[in-house]
């Protein structure tokens, strides 16, 4: 028996106790369904345990020579090169795939950019409050879930923020309230208590809401005369009391408030309306947190910022990075690319058909350990090990705390690690 | 035709991830090629469990099977993130447009693509 974290989702667990022999896992206590279905992925029917190449209209199975070699092909007939994913990778590997990127004249992004890497965008100009979930634990007293459906997409996160006792508070739950702001009853919402508030907001009305919490908030005493965006006045001043009263209050920001008509307004200004509450708050403030599904889609932005100053966007031109805004979006939408290289991600299942189209239009390379909608039209599949399982690694929880992922078994078939696997195609590149 | 507003979301219960790893193509189908509406909206409609939706806007079109939930607010339909999602999805300005999308709406008994024939749309010749 051994405890080891947990690859599931960016909550990177790491209390999962696990029974192996060193071949096999023969037992995982603790983990969520997520969880689970991280370590059943290494006898998965989907697995790739062999390289494919796409050859008459179907994926056949080849050698690691063949495939490998196909790869530098494609790689070196391109131009433009695109590199994609990462956040199912450790910052290893996510390193790798910038050496990468700069060895190729290549333009790199993570999934952070579509997710809540465009939160921390935002941040940089107005600054942000953010906190740890051990802080939250020992001691939160204030719970929001802003478009966000924690109990699904973090399964075991309210277990442990909300229903925990603190070492600084001798009371738990009890004293914890959870406001949850959506306009679907969705399953976080079965854990509502009687202290509790759940505000189903009309759809994309987020900003209204705020804009009303920030104009109340700039006045002294003052409470909402009448209801906004589908919420009475008598939430909006319950509400507000909790916001001002709280003494370590967080919000996690969910994809819900990720809509791009609105959306730099919606994030701008609520990060405002935090900053806004506490210069006011006397006793307590509001930190932040960002709910990202992929275990290590906080791991791209610590690795390229500090190095490049940017978060994500990485445009290399001669080995020297270039001045961008550009992001995977506009890259496929503008057709500014003439290959691709997909890491640990399925971009066909999420992004829209005009993407796809067009990213399909292309060659296209996929390193990932399983089959998926991006893998069916890839001219090259890689397959490597599952990482937090078969390959170790520094990753990033999503309060930006960093958990060495272990490697507790070996992989199938020598199957490479990401890193290594990206570490070969810049050594074979350097020598053709 | 009824417009309503389309949001994406991901689910626990019909997850694509875990659908690639661990089903088929029709587990895929099933679990994925779903719109979820409030009842009220189901019988506005004069729906029966035969009929498909079909959504319709700027960004495509898209044959889904029904599931009613009272959870969902009237107007609104929920889809799992998917490729049958992906129909119906865009881009506004460089950015990804997957929340209050607004589509119309309407009762169809034409069959709902398969997997492999959303692959093929896709798919370089």
């Amino acid at each position: 028996m051994k405890k080891v974290p947990c690859s599931g989702c960016s909550l990177l667990c790491d209390d999962i106790i696990i029974k192996s022999d060193g071949l096999y896992i023969d037992e995982v206590i603790g983990a969520c369904l997520k969880g689970k279905e991280r370590f059943d992925q290494i006898t998965a029917k989907n697995r790739i345990l062999a390289p494919l190449i796409h050859k008459n209209g179907q994926l056949e199975k080849v050698s690691w020579d063949e495939a490998l070699n196909k790869t530098i092909e494609l790689i070196k007939d391109s131009e433009k090169p695109l590199l994609y994913g990462f956040s199912n990778s450790s910052c290893e590997a996510q390193l790798k795939g910038i050496e990468l990127a700069k060895t190729i004249n290549g333009f790199i992004d993570s999934n952070a950019t579509i997710c809540q890497g465009k939160v921390l965008e935002i941040a940089k100009e107005t600054g942000i409050t953010l906190t740890t979930i051990t802080e939250l634990i020992n001691k939160a007293d204030l719970i929001i879930l802003w478009g966000a459906n924690a109990a699904e997409s973090i399964p075991r996160l309210l277990n442990k923020v909300l229903f925990s006792r603190g070492k600084y508070r001798m009371t738990g739950r009890e004293i914890k309230t959870l406001i949850i702001v959506d306009p679907v009853q969705t399953a976080s919402f079965n854990v509502m208590g009687v202290r509790d508030l759940s505000l189903f907001i009309e759809p994309n009305k987020d900003l209204d809401l705020i804009r009303a919490l920030k104009e109340e908030c700039c006045t002294v005493d003052s409470f909402p005369s009448e209801g906004v965006a589908g919420l009475d006045s008598d939430d909006l001043k319950r509400l507000l009391m909790h916001l001002s009263g709280t003494e370590n209050g967080v919000i996690f920001i969910g994809q819900g408030l990720l809509s791009p008509q609105i959306e730099s307004h919606v994030i701008k200004e609520l990060l405002e309306l935090i900053q806004l509450i506490n210069l006011k708050q006397q006793k307590g403030r509001i930190s932040v947190i960002l709910l990202g599904g992929h275990f290590n889609m906080t791991g791209f932005d610590q690795v390229s910022l500090p190095i490049y100053g940017k978060n994500g966007g990485l445009q290399f031109n001669e080995g020297q990075l270039v001045d961008t805004n550009d992001t995977i979006i506009s890259k496929i939408e503008n057709d500014d690319f003439d290959c691709s290289i997909i890491v640990g991600t399925d971009p066909i299942s999420h992004l829209p058909y005009g993407l796809s189209k067009k990213l399909a239009s292309r060659p296209l390379i996929v390193i990932d350990n399983r089959k998926s909608a991006t893998s069916h039209i890839a001219d090259v599949v890689l397959p490597t090990a599952i990482t937090g399982i078969e390959a170790g690694g520094l990753c990033y929880r999503l309060d930006q705390v960093p958990i060495e992922l272990k490697k507790i078994l070996n992989p199938p078939s020598k199957i490479p690690s990401d890193e290594e696997l990206l570490s070969q195609i810049i050594e074979k590149l350097e020598k053709t | 035709m009824v417009e309503m507003v389309l949001n994406t979301v991901r689910m626990v219960d019909f997850d694509q991830a875990r659908e690639h790893t661990f089903g088929d193509d029709k587990s895929l189908e099933d679990n994925l090629a779903i719109g979820i509406i409030n009842p009220q909206d189901f019988k506005k409609m004069n729906l029966t469990p035969n009929l498909h939706l079909k959504l319709n806007n700027r960004f495509g079109e898209v044959i889904v099977k029904i599931k009613e939930n009272k959870k969902i607010p009237q107007g609104l339909i929920l889809m799992p993130v998917s490729i049958w999602a992906n129909q119906v999805s865009g881009t506004e300005r460089n950015e990804l447009s997957l929340k209050n999308i607004k589509v119309d709406v309407e009762l169809t008994k034409e069959p709902i693509l398969s997997f492999k024939d959303l692959i093929k749309k896709i798919k370089r010749p």
